[in-house]
């Protein structure tokens, strides 16, 4: 679906893209993660046609992306960036109207995205009077009309309360699973936890690792064992076989409160890997 | 290069129905309607006076709606989404012009019926008028592309409207001050040019004149705003 190899942007002096190489296969839900100013928009941009690369080759649909910009591909497509905007005299309906025309798509799918964003009962609303995260779910819905073959989501869950944001990962999820391959962006390590099959670290403008989730976490586990005692007492062991014996004591002995290993979030990770905070 | 009904309606009609609640854009626009009304109550006006309301609104209509509704999209954000839709540029920049367009003749026609003035036997004026509404709306989506917010496109506007909305006011100073001489050429007077000539029962080769003059104002405009089109498509 996407190629990406040694891709390099300068703005002027500034050097916003170093070297980024990466490949997301068809089906996948690939995290592009990284603290600000790391490049993650800029890449979008470049992947959808709306920036030139420098240098380095990106291909999207096995083509080029210069040569993205005909409706053909267009409609294969999807992107949501934190700059988009929606006609604010208009209502949620006329705006996703008007999308629906350009795709091409039935109306009856305007209810169906809306419902999918938990605002199925706020068509007829100005979007002038709408809030940050009903605006970014608008945003959602209006990319989803058309069922993208390829979804980019630049920060697609950034303005919105817990309970919203699990909605839109569910939706997410859902669409993942009838087939579109989504490429999101995010500083959220727990929402790229949840939802991506691969992620990707970013760090001024170098892509550091990249692995599924499930894998960094076996990768980057300590070999330890904490045990929490009824006594208030912590302790760890480590994940060997000189510790069974004085385990098992603790548990004849009715003393544990309980036993955990030690998981890294993908947070951790980004800080051992890039020595950064991931902000 | 494809050109799609579908999507060219969809513009027209999302700019029909976000113009009618812009009151600020819209209000501008109906600027030419108050002349007519100030007009129609003096009496017997020259013909000079209705073709500076028919200049008016070709200014403030077709240019500076133009203008504003473009550049609103830059300015909220909104152009990127289409620019990323199967909408091609060309498709986007037709869809506004032809909501201008409507709403151009139906400013210019009610402002001409409230002042009492018949197009009737006036075909080379009607000619001369539509020649006209394609240099002011390209004159508007040239400024549309450059400008980057409906403040900037009103401040870009005011010499617009000096010099090719109210020059057939401002010519009368040209005794006084000769620079003024050069509004000779600009399409309000021109188009008062054709106005007189069709009245004194002139033919072609006399009205000849005042269309080329129209007609290098339109293909000037019209290369300027295609230069920076292709430029914009760029990036
Ligand atoms: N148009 C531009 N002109 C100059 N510099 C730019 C431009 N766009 C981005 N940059 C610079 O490129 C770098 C990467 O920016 P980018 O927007 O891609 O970061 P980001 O990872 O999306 O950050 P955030 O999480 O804050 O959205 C930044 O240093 C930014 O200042
Ligand atoms: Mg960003």
């Amino acid at each position: 679906m996407i190629e990406v190899k040694s891709l390099e942007k300068i703005f002027g002096d500034k050097q916003a893209l170093h070297d980024v190489s990466f490949q997301v296969k068809k089906g996948e839900t690939f995290g592009f993660l990284g603290p600000s100013g790391s490049g993650k928009t800029t890449t979008i941009k470049i992947l959808t046609g709306q920036m030139r690369q420098s240098s380095g080759t990106a291909n999207v649909f096995g083509v080029p992306v210069s040569k993205l910009n005909t409706p053909e591909y267009r409609k294969r497509f999807g992107v949501v960036t934190d700059n988009s905007g929606l006609y604010a005299r208009l209502t949620i309906y006329d705006n996703l109207k008007l999308y629906a025309d350009l795709y091409g798509t039935s109306l009856q799918r305007i209810d169906e995205a809306l419902e999918s964003v938990n605002l199925g009962s706020e068509k007829k609303t100005q979007v002038a009077k709408l809030s940050k995260g009903m605006t970014q779910r608008v945003l959602l819905a209006r990319t989803l009309l058309h069922k993208p073959e390829l979804l980019f989501l630049d920060e697609p869950t950034s303005a919105l309360d817990p309970a919203n944001s699990k909605h839109i990962h569910n939706g997410l999820k859902e669409l993942n699973r009838q087939g579109t391959t989504i490429f999101l962006t995010t500083h959220d390590m727990e929402e790229a936890d949840h939802l991506c099959s691969q992620v990707a670290f970013l760090n001024k403008g170098v892509v550091q690792l990249l692995d599924e989730p499930k894998q960094l976490k076996k990768q980057y586990r300590e070999e330890i064992i904490g045990i929490e005692l009824k006594d208030g007492r912590e302790l760890e062991l480590p994940l060997k076989a000189s510790s069974a014996e004085e385990i098992q004591q603790y548990i004849s002995r009715e003393m544990v409160e309980r036993i955990y290993t030690k998981e890294p979030t993908l947070g951790d990770i980004f800080v051992e890997v890039t020595g950064r905070e991931l902000v | 290069m494809t050109f799609s009904v579908k999507r060219f309606m969809a513009i027209f009609q999302k700019d029909l129905k976000d113009l009618y609640r812009n009151l600020y854009v819209s209000s501008t626009a109906l600027m030419p309607l108050v002349f007519a009304v100030i007009y129609s109550r003096v009496g017997e006006v020259p013909l000079a006076m209705y073709l500076f309301v028919i200049t008016l609104s070709l200014a403030l209509v077709g240019t500076f709606l133009q203008c504003a509704i473009i550049a609103e999209e830059k300015e909220k954000n909104t152009l990127r989404g289409l620019m990323l839709s199967p909408a091609t540029l060309t498709e986007i920049l037709a869809g506004k012009s032809a909501v201008t367009i409507v709403i151009t003749i139906i400013v210019t026609a009610v402002s001409m019926f409230i002042m009492g003035f018949s197009f009737d036997g006036r075909g080379w004026l009607i000619a001369g008028i539509l020649l006209s509404l394609i240099f002011f709306i390209a004159l508007g989506t040239w400024m549309g592309l450059i400008t980057r917010s409906v403040l900037e496109a009103s401040v870009y506007i005011l010499p617009v409207m000096f010099i090719f909305g109210m020059a057939n006011m401002f010519i009368g100073l040209a005794d006084q001050f000769s620079f003024l001489q050069v509004l000779e050429y600009t399409p309000g007077i021109q188009l008062e040019e054709i106005a007189n000539l069709g009245e004194s029962g002139a033919g072609f080769d006399e009205l000849w004149k005042p269309f080329a003059i129209i007609g290098a104002w339109v293909a000037a405009t019209l290369v300027l705003a295609a230069v920076t089109f292709k430029k914009r498509m760029m990036d």
